[in-house]
């Protein structure tokens, strides 16, 4: 199937998600809550497009809208520029010292906001990547709390979690850096609870929680190297296939 | 006056007339009747019905088959009643209704323009029978469309004819029932199930509820025919915590269906089974949004999808799903039962059939009513609900609850259809109707529809959530008289990007109350922006009260009702207002007769 | 906190098969029976139904009919639907904010009263309308607030209130 996107013909398969497409082709889209490794969010509405069909010109969330027609896809309108600005705008009200956002901001020519309130400690954007990145790691420490313009993510009653096992998934996937993780003197300070940091066997950094190697090791077994941080471990895999090319 | 066979006396147990203390009323009029049984000729049974409708003259009593109606009946006019009507066929007068378009007191319903322009389909139960009675919903007919349909037609021709009726949903957008249906019938996929939207998250309308208390067979009875149709085998009713005496008369009618075969395996003998549960709703507007209910029936938080994959295909647990508004269910059996040719000739080219609204506000007859697509908003209001209350102005009509817009006094004889309500930036949504007049104000409408949104809102996705939040805090600005040049602009800007961007319908039709009183009454805006005054005397940091001495007869009506003791002076003489002690409620000048009570803007100059 | 007897809280989980989908009806009993969601009972139904606290915490604090909070011992709530609020439901709100010294969605420092704000109780007919535990309230003024305050007996900041 072929669709046509900013005036670019693009190959699509059925059902295939219009970002994906659009990017395959080079084409920017600018995007918050997207990640690939989880996707699905569609809370931040950066992406919205308009797709035209015959007579029928409407707004879509391009991570989200699967294609299943050849269609026309505008990523840059004059109206999706405008709504997009007036999206930005709110964005940077919320958090307004973000870098994240100030980038979008002055990408798209708006200025430092000043009509509404604002709280320049907020960096959150609600886009809820965090939460999805805690339960696929399956800990559920973290989730939205309340509702409308209350809500927001927390652990259960504010108080650090008795699940959470300090890995810092939520902080890796967040698109604003908005969460609050610091490592001090061998301390991960996470989400209100402090953590023991452990060192890498092999290069002595500071990599991980204890909870964090605890669970993996429950979870995966004890001989797949939780003892190594990320790059040592890459060596220790590197290096055993080198071992076995050469006999 | 009848003096053979039963007589009935249908008391309303709706809910306006319940907090108008009409159980006890039917109390009463059960234990005098059983006194002076002896002496009546006829057998006499007394029934807590539905809401009638007339909510504003409640408690209201009716006498079958004599037609006699009664309002505004308290405990202390039982005997009267019993002792006149009962045993000496008198009508009590005082009781009777006063028609304003004859200028005198009439007996029948028939007989009052309230009840003449009506037409009832999806209420035609409601107020008429008991609704704890299976028997008296079979004796009205019920069941019988159920009946034919499981015996005599196939699922294909039951969705044609829905199709044919040009039945669309009542429950807000107007979506083709008929359509839906065929879509799910068409997925090959199993359990399907469907659903009934009792959620009535509307903050100003008691439509559904009505029916689901007054009359919850045709509602079991609507499932029934649609589960057939789509092939589906468990449904689920959701309604709103709050509607305990909805979810006990449905949750009544539930057992009694299952008891006489309407419900269960091989539904009369058809081999046909289906089975519904209630789902209470946790308290959450969003949650009357499909994908949210869905969500929310599988006990999560109730946060709605993208729905380019519609539930019709993917629906509650992943599964195809029917869902439809009470309203809706309601009429299904009427349409089954009278054909759809007879129905789609009621209404409208695009919308067929009637409409329920609950007609509340600054108007006369406040209630419940149900009348043809394409009656005209003066028809309904002026006739219907006697035009506005304590003769004051009428300024504008609000229709689709948080969804929905006001439509000004220019628009007043457009009918009220889909479409129509469409076109003026408005909406149809479930049926709230409230009618406003000048001593309301329009910013302040505006702002009260975003602040219930704003708690309503499920904070999902950055335009509602953050949206609702910044228009509301313009207009709280506005209200307060720290309004901007260019907030006017703001707020159309934000609102347009709303109804695109947003995740769900909430947040898409969240800017309608604000983009159409934009639309309406921007000199209202602009006065309360640039001359920092509220021309309906409502945003208080913009008004003073004063009493025009040349006025104030000085009765002290005022002066007994002020909460704050911030009216000074002696009965007979003219009153005055302390402003440093007023703290701008109102009541004075709601309850002067004599429009003595003034306001003026903040700014002491403006006068 | 308070020591309390949970174990009603038992008798209700029991009444329903251990599955996500009966979430919302579990809590809305308990929420009926002890006037809020006591945390170990949060706790007790994490285990039940093999859901975790996260998610009970995120559904328990989304719904507006469940409270994580005690409520008072009389509940007033003030009708703010459209029709109540276009009656100037407001002024009765504002005159039982000064009168309790309370805002809605709190309770009174005694744990007598709460304050709640609703939407539409069908009754527009009346409105404004207010409701204390199950009584109803019609055509409320807000000169009528504090006599009707005071069936329920003496206001706690009595004298300290002029
Ligand atoms: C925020 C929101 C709230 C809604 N609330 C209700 C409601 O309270 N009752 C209802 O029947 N439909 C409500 N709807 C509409 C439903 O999503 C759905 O369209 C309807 O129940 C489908 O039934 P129908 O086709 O019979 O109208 C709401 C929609 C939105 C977006
Ligand atoms: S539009 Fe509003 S209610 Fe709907 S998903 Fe977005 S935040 Fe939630
Ligand atoms: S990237 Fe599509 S909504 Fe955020
Ligand atoms: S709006 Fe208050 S009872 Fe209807």
């Amino acid at each position: 199937m072929e669709i046509i996107i900013d005036g670019k013909k693009c190959e699509a398969q059925y059902g295939e998600y219009l970002l994906d497409i659009a990017r395959k082709n080079g084409i920017h889209i600018p995007t918050l809550c997207h990640s690939d490794a989880l996707p699905g969010q569609a809370t931040c509405r950066l992406c919205i497009v308009e797709v035209v069909e015959g007579s029928r010109r409407r707004v879509v969330t391009s991570c989200v809208f699967p294609v299943t027609r050849e269609v026309e896809v505008f990523t840059n309108s004059e109206k999706i520029r405008r709504m997009r600005k007036n999206i930005i705008r709110l964005l940077s009200a919320r958090a307004p010292k973000n870098e994240f956002i100030q980038k979008l901001r002055e990408e798209y020519g708006l200025l430092q906001e000043t009509r509404f309130a604002v709280d320049e400690k907020e960096n959150c954007i609600l886009c809820g990547l965090c939460v999805r990145a805690c339960e696929e790691m399956g800990i559920f420490a973290i989730s939205t709390v309340n509702r409308g313009i209350e809500k927001k993510v927390s652990t259960p009653f504010d108080e650090a979690s008795d699940v959470c096992i300090g890995c810092g998934a939520c902080a890796f996937v967040c698109p604003t850096r908005a969460i609050n993780i610091m490592d001090e003197n061998g301390v991960r300070h996470l989400w209100n609870k402090e953590f023991q940091l452990v060192k890498c066997q092999k290069c002595g950094e500071y990599f991980t929680t204890r909870e964090h190697q605890e669970y993996m090791k429950q979870k995966f077994g004890e001989d797949n190297n939780y003892t190594l941080c990320e790059k040592c471990r890459k060596k220790a895999a590197g290096e055993k296939m080198a071992e076995c090319y050469r006999i | 006056m009848s003096k053979h066979g039963n007589r009935t006396i249908l008391v309303c147990c709706g809910p306006g007339c319940l907090s108008n203390h009409s159980m006890d009323v039917y109390e009463e009029l059960k234990a005098r009747i059983s006194q002076a049984k002896i002496k009546a000729e006829v057998k006499t049974e007394v029934k807590a019905t539905g809401c009638h409708g007339l909510c504003e003259k409640g408690p209201l009593v009716r006498i079958e088959p004599d037609d006699i109606f009664y309002t505004g009946v308290k405990v202390s006019d039982v005997p009267e009643i019993v002792e006149k009507t009962l045993l000496n066929h008198q009508v009590v007068e005082k009781l009777l209704y006063h028609e304003p378009s004859v200028g005198r007191k009439v007996i029948s319903p028939k007989q009052t323009r309230f009840y003449k322009k009506q037409m009832k389909l999806a209420l035609r139960n409601v107020g008429e029978i008991d609704p704890s009675s299976i028997e008296d919903y079979i004796h009205r007919g019920g069941y019988k469309a159920l009946g034919r349909v499981l015996s005599e037609l196939s699922p294909d021709e039951v969705i044609t004819e829905i199709e044919k009726s040009g039945l669309r949903g009542r429950g807000g957008a107007g979506f083709p029932t008929g359509w839906k249906w065929r879509q799910c019938a068409r997925m090959q996929y199993y359990p399907k199930y469907v659903i009934c939207n009792g959620d009535e998250g509307d903050p100003g309308a008691f439509m559904d509820r009505c029916i689901m208390e007054g009359d919850p067979h045709s509602v079991i009875e609507g499932m029934v025919i649609g589960a057939y149709a789509v092939g589906s085998h468990e449904g689920f009713i959701y309604i709103r915590d709050e509607y305990f005496l909805a979810i006990r008369n449905m949750s009544h009618a539930i057992e009694q269906a299952r008891d006489k075969g309407f419900l269960g395996k091989n539904i009369l003998g058809s081999n046909f089974d289906f089975d519904v549960q209630i789902v209470r709703g946790g308290g959450a507007f969003v949650c009357g949004e499909s994908t949210a209910l869905m969500a929310s029936i599988e006990g999560k938080v109730g946060e709605p999808r993208a729905k380019y994959i519609r539930s019709v295909e993917r629906g509650l647990w992943g599964k195809p799903t029917v869902l439809n508004n009470v309203e809706t269910w309601a009429n299904v059996p009427v349409i089954m039962d009278r054909g759809a040719e007879w129905f789609s000739s009621i209404g409208t080219e695009n919308s067929k059939g009637t409409k329920v609204f609950s007609l509340v506000g600054k108007v006369q007859n406040t209630g419940l009513i149900e009348v043809p697509m394409g009656m005209t908003l003066r028809e309904i209001i002026f006739d219907i609900g006697g035009g506005i209350a304590g003769g004051r102005k009428f300024k504008a009509v609000q229709t689709g609850g948080p969804s929905g817009g006001c439509i000004p006094e220019s628009l007043i004889d457009l009918p009220v259809d889909f479409d129509s309500l469409n076109n003026a930036g408005s909406m149809m949504g479930s049926g709230g109707m409230i009618v406003m007049d000048d001593r309301t104000c329009m910013v302040d409408v505006a702002r009260f529809y975003l602040t219930f949104l704003s708690e309503e809102s499920c904070g999902k996705c950055v335009p509602c959530r953050e949206g609702i939040r910044r228009m509301l805090e313009i207009l709280n600005e506005i209200c307060e008289g720290r309004g901007q040049p260019d907030d006017l602009d703001t707020l159309a800007e934000l609102g347009e990007m709303l109804k695109e961007a947003s995740l769900c319908g909430l947040g898409k039709s969240a800017p309608n109350p604000v983009l159409t009183t934009l639309r309406y009454f921007k000199d209202e805006y602009l006065a309360h922006v640039n001359e920092k005054t509220c021309p309906a005397g409502v945003c208080k940091n913009l008004t003073v009260y004063y009493i025009d001495e040349s006025q104030c007869k000085g009765c002290g009506l005022c002066q007994k009702n002020c909460p704050s003791h911030a009216v000074e002076g002696q009965r007979g003489q003219p009153f005055a207002i302390d402003e440093t002690k007023c703290i701008k409620c109102g009541s004075c000048m709601d309850v002067c007769r004599f429009g003595a009570v003034r306001i003026r803007g903040r700014d002491k100059s403006w006068k | 906190m308070e020591l309390k007897d949970f174990s009603y809280a038992r008798t209700i989980l029991e009444q329903y098969p251990p599955e996500r989908r009966f979430l919302l009806a579990i809590l809305q009993d308990i929420q009926k029976h002890y006037n809020y969601i006591p945390r170990p009972i949060l706790e007790m139904l994490r285990d039940y139904l093999d859901v975790p606290l996260s998610k009970l915490y995120s559904v328990a604090t989304f719904y507006k009919a469940l409270s994580l909070k005690p409520k008072g011992r009389y509940v007033i709530k003030v009708c703010d639907g459209t029709a109540c609020h276009l009656k100037s439901s407001q002024s009765i709100i504002d005159e039982i904010k000064k009168v309790l010294k309370i805002v809605p969605g709190s309770t009174t420092g005694d744990g007598k009263f709460s304050l709640e704000t609703v939407n539409c109780l069908g009754s527009c007919a009346v409105s404004p309308v207010m409701v204390i535990n199950d009584r109803f309230y019609g055509r409320v003024t807000p000169s009528r607030v504090r006599e009707i305050l005071e069936e329920y007996g003496r206001l706690e900041n009595e004298q300290t209130w002029k």
